[in-house]
């Protein structure tokens, strides 16, 4: 047996994208079911138009904490009791634009569940003792969060990035969490959840009698308003450095903004920060951590954003080597503009993304999160079919050409915190 | 209900395999019977290092990673006090990538000392970056020494100190690879839509000719029975105080490790648990509070941790927590508090099951523990835990003779 030749690769060919059933709620808000589910097994997301460049002083992510917080007649602790007590999990996710609700439940208690969750945030009363224990609890996460490197040169990186936007750029405050300002947060709560549901998302083998009835029941929610999310960021191209004394590592957020997931160029792009920066094998791996272990990790991804995207290379670093590694990541970039990609790398780049893309559509909660993540921006499953052909079809001077419309150094903002 | 198939080679490797036609992928998981508690208490991080390195290159391959990318899979591992565990996951047709890659490794690695060298650096910044530079990271490499005092549980997987880790030497690394990484010493699991037939045949072609070596006689220090109370305050420059109780708790092959599951839960696993709703919201003494189990394979932790409400001592949380406490240990459980803690678990592990990766990972534990098929009776073991055995076993684990404080005071940077 030939031990040193690798067995022969077959390359995807072929992968089923399944399309959820869609049921339009209102003419804006839709129900996304994902129905093939092989267990008792279920999932429903609620998005809301609640993110938090919605309002200042942290209300979005105040009011997001005190969703199930208490009404007039149930305490928050009564609300968990009733919902663990048939088995269900809730969890809430916030980001820039959006903000989630998650049940995950078997699906025999799917109805009653969504019924509860349904009074939890319909009757939410902002008692002032659960508010107390809310703000207590985010000033002291807060507090721990600015002594952690990583998440100073995050928030940092989002400041200067979206300067030009004051709604995407202003940074929660210790005085934030100081005292409770009721009138702003049962305003925002009532504008941006009570008629703030902007889609919702089901994985469940349940009937549709009970699809029917979440609809009645979220319905309500429907958002009555178009939401507008920026675009055109203008960010200055400077080197931000932020000391902290005792770190005994530098975090490292440098980027730029993009374009949307709609952009002709995304996928081609894609393809351009594999090969730099998103897989164990890429080129900012091999090099900072492989070939000079100056970090435990480092990596670079496209963020979306409704109307727009940005670029970001993350790492934590030895303090002490921050410049080597800007030198290094600045080589890198170089490397991808003036030279062609070597065509076994390419392959390689090729392969994997295929095969990352075959898992992704692997299973009704996945299938279903990729195809959400394309309907969000008003595309469909085309955008698949289209990315696998891009992919399989890219050559090394797409990828130099790609390189050096948008991989130059001078464009990037830089934010050091360590 | 997880069908599976389990054969043995002649040299004494474990094979798992489990079909799972609705998948486009296969999951390859290989668990080495190693882990930090097998390092010898002056080379510790060992186990940890020596995993960064199966990534550097193996006798006849140059480098892990690439032929699995190029396969379109890939790869990643862990090390805990008890095992060190790599997976694979790629496209089902190009198993074989992961078959040829995961046997050479098992037959020998390529032991360059630029691999040593720089994966070295690489689990320094690890060190840095998980447990030195960040609020309360370090609680762990303090909490351990307390609570075990002889079994190695008493260091962390990523070692005691850095100096352990930077003193490592080539012969260290192959003495440690010659005494662990064999197939005697590991399960294979291979998940996905693959048939007996196939499997069988493929395996036999790859780890076939591994030669065989014995397994290796684990003989750890037993930890003494507890007696005292522990009590220890360190000083950090983090925001607020910090606490964590630890008691010894049941090993993981006994009936008694799934009630001290149900029994953290209880006390501190979701906003209806007793320790939140005590602690938290009635008396405001906290801004967070949980509570779990380490999981270990041999006597185990369950912690409870939590942060301190402004204002409030260390000896006004310590009374209501052991206020609470004896209520758990002195009235039983009603049945709706049971059962609300036995449905969560249902919940939990219905939702492990979906995963692919999750399957193989949780097959090859329980065949460590001695049988694969042990995932499948989980749950009924978890459901038949009735509400006296929750008061049997809490008053032998809650109590201050079987229990370790760190105390974590904040003073200003």
């Amino acid at each position: 047996m030939n031990r040193t030749a690798q067995p022969t690769v077959h390359p995807v060919q072929h992968i089923d994208f399944v399309k959820p059933h869609i049921f339009d709620v209102t003419e804006q808000v839709r129900l996304l079911w994902m129905k093939d589910v092989p267990n008792d097994t279920v999932r429903l997301d609620l998005f809301f138009d609640a993110g938090i460049i919605r309002d200042t002083q942290s209300i979005p992510a105040i009011v997001h904490s005190l969703l199930f917080s208490g009404t007039a007649t149930q305490s928050s602790v009564e609300i968990h009791e009733s919902i663990d007590a048939l088995g269900g999990f809730l969890d809430t996710d916030l980001s820039f634009e959006t903000a989630v609700v998650s049940i995950y439940c078997l699906r025999e208690h799917l109805d009653t569940i969504a019924l509860l969750v349904s009074n939890a945030i319909t009757g939410l009363s902002f008692r002032d003792n659960e508010v107390e224990d809310t703000l207590r609890s985010m000033d002291h996460k807060f507090k721990e969060n600015q002594q952690k490197v990583r998440n100073v040169a995050q928030q940092q990186f989002r400041k200067a990035l979206f300067e030009s936007h004051a709604d995407y750029s202003t940074l929660a405050e210790a005085h934030d969490f100081q005292e409770a300002n009721y009138a702003q947060m049962k305003r925002f709560f009532k504008d941006h959840y009570l008629n703030g549901l902007m889609r919702m998302t089901l994985v469940g083998n349940v009937e549709q009698d009970s699809v029917d009835a979440l609809i009645d029941l979220f319905g309500k929610w429907a958002i009555d308003r178009v939401p507008e999310f920026a675009k055109d960021f203008s960010t200055s191209h400077e080197k931000l450095e932020f000391p902290v004394d005792s770190a005994l590592q530098t975090a490292i957020r440098m980027g730029k903004m993009l374009f949307s997931k709609k952009h002709p160029d995304y996928i081609g792009f894609q393809v351009l920060n594999t090969i730099l920066g998103d897989y164990f094998g890429s080129r900012l791996m091999s090099n900072i951590r492989e070939d000079k272990g100056f970090t435990y990790g480092i990596g670079s991804a496209i963020m979306e954003l409704h109307n727009d995207g940005y670029f970001v290379i993350v790492t934590e670093v030895g303090k002490e080597v921050t410049e080597a590694t800007l030198a290094e990541i600045k080589l890198e970039l170089k490397r991808l503009q003036e030279d062609l990609v070597d065509t076994d790398e390419l392959e390689l780049v090729k392969n994997y993304m295929l095969g990352q893309l075959l898992k992704s559509a692997d299973g009704p909660y996945a299938m279903l999160d990729m195809y959400n993540s394309v309907d969000m921006y008003g595309l469909d499953l085309s955008f698949y079919d289209d990315a696998i052909a891009q992919i399989r079809s890219i050559t090394p001077e797409r990828v130099r050409e790609l390189a050096v419309q948008y991989l130059n150094w001078e464009d990037f903002l830089i934010v050091t915190a360590g | 209900m997880i069908a599976f198939h389990r054969f043995k080679l002649d040299n004494g490797l474990t094979v798992i395999h489990h079909q799972d036609p609705t998948t486009p992928m296969v999951a390859v998981n290989v668990l080495y019977d190693v882990g930090a508690r097998d390092e010898s208490e002056d080379r510790t991080g060992f186990a940890h290092l020596f995993e960064h390195l199966m990534f550097g290159g193996s006798v006849n391959i140059p480098d892990f990673d690439s032929p699995l990318q190029f396969a379109g899979g890939e790869s990643n591992a862990f090390t805990s006090n008890d095992i060190t565990n790599y997976y694979d996951i790629l496209p089902v047709q190009n198993i074989e990538t992961a078959l040829w890659l995961e046997s050479d490794r098992m037959l020998s690695l390529a032991f360059t000392p630029k691999s040593l060298e720089v994966q070295r650096s690489v689990v320094i910044e690890e060190f840095k970056q998980r447990y030195l530079n960040q609020p309360y990271g370090d609680v762990w490499l303090e909490l351990r020494p307390l609570a075990y005092t002889v079994h190695p549980y008493k260091w962390a997987t990523i070692g005691k100190t850095i100096q352990h880790i930077e003193e490592a030497q080539m012969e260290d690394v192959k003495a440690f690879f010659k005494a662990h990484y064999h197939p005697a010493n590991a399960i294979l699991c291979i998940a996905g839509n693959i048939s007996q037939e196939t499997t069988v045949e493929l395996v036999n072609k790859w780890f076939g000719d591994i030669p065989k070596s014995l397994k290796p006689e684990r003989m750890l220090p037993k930890e003494p029975k507890q007696e005292d109370y522990r009590e220890l305050t360190i000083t950090r420059a983090v925001p607020n105080n910090a606490f964590y109780y630890a008691f010894k708790m049941p090993e993981r092959r006994s009936f008694e490790y799934y009630v001290a599951d149900i029994i953290s839960d209880a006390l501190g696993r979701e906003k209806s648990s007793r320790l939140y709703g005590r602690l938290k919201k009635d008396l405001k003494l906290v801004t967070s509070i949980n509570a779990y189990i380490t999981g270990s394979l041999d006597e185990g932790l369950l912690v409870i941790d939590g942060q301190l409400s402004n204002g409030v001592t260390f000896e006004q949380l310590d009374e209501a927590l052991w206020t609470t406490l004896d209520e758990m240990n002195a009235t039983p459980l009603s049945e709706a508090e049971t059962a609300k803690l036995l449905i969560k678990i249902r919940t939990v592990k219905e939702f492990q099951e979906q995963g692919l990766l999750n399957r193989a990972m949780n097959l090859s534990l329980y065949e460590l523990l001695g049988d694969a098929n042990g995932v499948n009776e989980e749950n009924d073991l978890y459901q038949s835990v009735t509400a006296q055995h929750i008061q049997e076993l809490g008053k032998t684990m809650l109590r201050k003779e079987n229990c370790s404080v760190l105390r974590v005071k904040a003073i200003q940077a």
